[in-house]
């Protein structure tokens, strides 16, 4: 009898629905300290978490909690999501892993399988997923769109983004869930591809909008590439974007236009390449944009995090877009307009005078990559690039990892041919210069250098900032420390054994504060004891 | 020449006798407990008769190296000779086999059943249902029919290890029904009724207990709706874990 009522209470149970995440959920992410839901973790990608139970005081006891073993290698850059007690996480070749985020142990995993002869860019690597409802989104490296089922891995659909049948294209970054949206962007700018930015329905799959980078014939910002150069023109937009709700704009980096090295090919401007676009979220339409380096030869890609925080400018509160870029400055925008405030140089670079009023970089003559190498600082991989920078409303202090050193760069004409790669030979470190790197915090107003905390390679790895006065930041040679948010005071640090190309994040369960980061095959979770 | 020629046909009859054996040893071991040791199915499809997946040799052999992605059905790396061996034992006794008789039932009638017996708070087909029990997208090919019949009238006869009741009570008194998922010395993972996945210390538990009783009860229905019910799951062919293709969208 007992068993008889078991079951029926059992088969009533079943007919209730699972917690979803819903787009409410992803708009106050911010506030939700037991949960990770985006790439970013939240929409203005602050990276930040009002977090305390672990802090200055007592981060020194901080242990492992517990190891996953994904059982893939290569470079493992991916960003997990948790979402309902569950951390879903991807790997290089396109494996999701669904596992229990309080002890590691594995609820699901799903292989995608590229097809052997599909052609695409850059080789296998993943930053991670979106959720929404009870679907994740997969962007693949031959550049489908998947979404997979929250609860058992199955496939729902499988969408192509590009065709990739000439071997340019590919996906590695982190979908953006906009509303009832999934968007997102492609790499190989450097195979000559034409870069977009592109909106699913995310119940069907169905594309409902693109915006090009590269503006065709006849569209405003084509007259900035001679010829026909814009066919070819790169414009990538290869790294996860931010969106402002309120806004209902969608802002996303692009970029260096191809080839990268050699800018006589495309003379002008070359529109939108290294720039942040702000489009409409509903339609994709262009807004505003704004163009960090105009005509670069030296691929300094704009694809570092458009950040998006509000915060009083010349003693009035403005919506500001915060971005360190490749190019060795930080700017200051605003996000309503596009207006530019500021820029400053965050470390030695060498082939600019300045920034001028407009925000147009004044260029030092003379200093374009010859056959014969051209001394440039900062290096080719930039100042600084995809990993996430941090804000932290507390210290009021932007976080960012800083790539020191600088490159020779070498050009000569390359020729265009599909599927393969559109550089202009390459770069060589300059021996005079070490290639070092810091995690450096800075006043996000005037870009002045708060404090720095020099690393010895230069880094990969982003950072996460929290209410505990603490900055985790991970580096080239494998470690993840713990820095006094104020002072940049090393409190804590553990060697992972394999060089850190990721971000760390942090979630609250049951009372308990974790911090991840992924590393080599493994993903590890740190707890105070 | 030709004494050479003769000695080799020779040897080739025992060699060939010597395969079926192998294969049927082979099958026994590695396909029995899913396809029955007599082909005839069970847990996995009946192989007695024509093949979803072609009838071929080369047809056969495909699907035993490659499996069936999405489906429980595994690869298995064979050697040549082995791989030979089974197909040439399945073909001998698919081909035996007598015509298929067709399914009994109305599947559409079936389908009015499963809609109102609730099926669908635990089963899912396609994107329709719950993933707490087995999903049915494919129950007509990935099940044999009696196998499907024995799971409606008596299910805890056999209860697919990833889908094995669990009940909890923890220290406190309160107890936790679910669909066991993952464990270890220290702690247990389950899917709730709800779907929804759930962690627990052991430490924290009073009772772990596996129950051999199937989650879902015993249906005892009229003989004519068991048999459309059966006619519905026998007819559901789809597979779930590949795309319902969308028309792929070029870029311009």
């Amino acid at each position: 009898m007992k068993t008889i009522a078991f079951v029926a209470t059992f088969i009533f149970l079943c007919s209730a629905d699972a917690a979803e995440v819903t787009y409410d959920r992803l708009v106050h992410a911010q506030g939700n300290s037991s949960e990770w839901l985006t790439y970013w973790g939240d929409y203005g990608a602050t990276h930040f978490r009002d977090l305390k139970q672990i802090n200055d005081h007592n981060v020194g006891q901080l242990r492992l909690a517990w190891l996953f073993q994904t059982g893939s290698q290569g470079s493992n850059e991916t960003v997990p999501l948790v979402a309902n007690g569950v951390m879903y996480l991807t790997t290089p070749d396109s494996g999701v892993d669904a596992v229990d985020a309080r002890s590691g142990r594995r609820l699901w995993h799903y292989q995608y399988q590229i097809p052997k002869d599909a052609k695409y860019c850059c080789g296998n690597l993943n930053r991670g997923l979106a959720i929404l409802g009870r679907k994740l989104y997969l962007l693949t490296p031959d550049t489908r769109l998947l979404a997979i089922d929250t609860r058992n891995g199955s496939v729902l659909w499988n969408v192509e983004v590009a065709s990739a049948a000439g071997g340019a294209y590919g996906g590695t970054e982190a979908p953006l869930i906009v509303k009832d949206k999934v968007v997102l962007g492609t790499a190989a700018g450097d195979f000559g591809i034409r870069g977009f930015v592109d909106a699913y329905d995310a119940e069907t799959g169905k594309r409902v909008w693109r915006f090009w980078t590269i503006p065709a014939p006849g569209e405003k910002g084509n007259e900035t590439w001679g010829g026909d150069s814009w066919k070819h023109g790169g414009g990538a937009t290869w790294m996860t974007g931010t969106y402002d709700p309120q806004l209902n704009t969608v802002y996303w980096g692009t970029g260096n236009p191809a080839p990268d090295l050699y800018g006589d090919i495309r003379p002008g401007d070359n529109l939108y390449t290294d720039s942040v676009v702000a489009l409409d979220a509903d339609t994709g339409k262009l807004k505003w944009h704004f163009q960090f380096t105009p005509h670069d030869v030296y691929d300094y890609d704009a694809t570092e995090t458009p950040m998006l925080v509000d915060l009083p400018w010349q003693g009035k509160m403005r919506k500001l877009l915060l971005h360190a870029d490749r190019n060795g400055f930080y700017y200051v925008l605003d996000r309503q307009t596009g207006e530019f405030l500021m820029a400053k140089a965050f470390l030695k670079q060498t082939w600019a005078k300045g920034i001028d009023e407009k925000g147009r970089p004044i260029r030092i003559p003379g200093l374009d990559p010859t056959a014969k190498g051209t001394l440039v600082c900062p290096q080719c991989a930039g100042g600084t690039n995809w990993m996430a920078p941090s804000y932290s409303p507390l210290t009021h202090l932007y976080y960012f990892n800083v790539r020191e050193g600088c490159d020779v760069f070498y050009s000569k004409p390359p020729a265009y041919k599909e599927g393969t790669s559109y550089w202009s030979t390459s770069v060589r470190a300059a021996a005079s210069e070490r290639q070092g790197g810091r995690v450096t915090a800075m006043d996000p107003l005037t870009g002045e250098t708060k404090w720095k905390f020099p690393l010895y390679s230069s880094p990969w790895a982003g950072t996460l900032a929290t209410s505990g006065n603490l900055v985790f930041a991970g580096d080239e040679d494998g470690y993840l420390m713990a820095l006094q948010a104020d002072t940049g005071k090393l409190l804590w640090r553990v060697n992972t054994g394999n060089r850190v190309v990721t971000s760390p994040i942090t979630f609250e369960l049951d009372g308990k504060q974790y911090v991840t980061l992924p590393s080599g095959g493994v993903v590890l979770t740190f707890a105070l004891p | 020449m030709r004494c050479a020629v003769l000695a080799l046909s020779i040897l080739l009859v025992p060699v060939m006798a010597q395969d079926l054996a192998t294969g049927e040893a082979i099958f026994n071991v590695n396909c029995a407990f899913c396809h029955g040791t007599d082909g005839s199915g069970g847990r996995g499809p009946n192989l007695r008769g024509s093949l979803r997946s072609g009838n071929l040799d080369a047809d056969i052999a495909k699907v035993i190296s490659n499996g069936i992605p999405g489906t429980a059905m595994p690869k298995f790396g064979l050697e040549d000779d082995e791989l030979k061996s089974i197909v040439m034992y399945v073909q001998s006794f698919r081909k035996a086999a007598p015509a298929v008789v067709p399914v009994e039932g109305d599947p559409r009638a079936g389908k009015r059943i499963y809609e109102a017996q609730g099926c669908s708070r635990c089963h899912e087909i396609g994107n329709q249902g719950s993933a707490l029990g087995p999903n049915l997208s494919r129950a007509g090919v990935a099940r044999s029919y009696e196998y499907l019949k024995t799971s409606i009238v008596d299910p805890s006869i056999d209860i697919p290890a990833e889908y094995e009741p669990v009940r909890i009570v923890t220290q406190a008194g309160k107890r936790v029904q679910g669909v066991w998922v993952n464990e270890d010395s220290f702690t247990i993972q389950i899917r709730l009724p709800d779907e929804s996945f759930a962690s627990f210390d052991k430490q924290t538990l009073k009772e772990v207990a596996h129950e051999k009783k199937s989650t879902m009860p015993a249906y005892h229905l009229a003989e004519t709706d068991l048999k459309n019910l059966l006619a519905y799951l026998s007819s559901l062919t789809g597979d779930t874990n590949t795309t319902e293709t969308q028309k792929e969208q070029r870029a311009r």
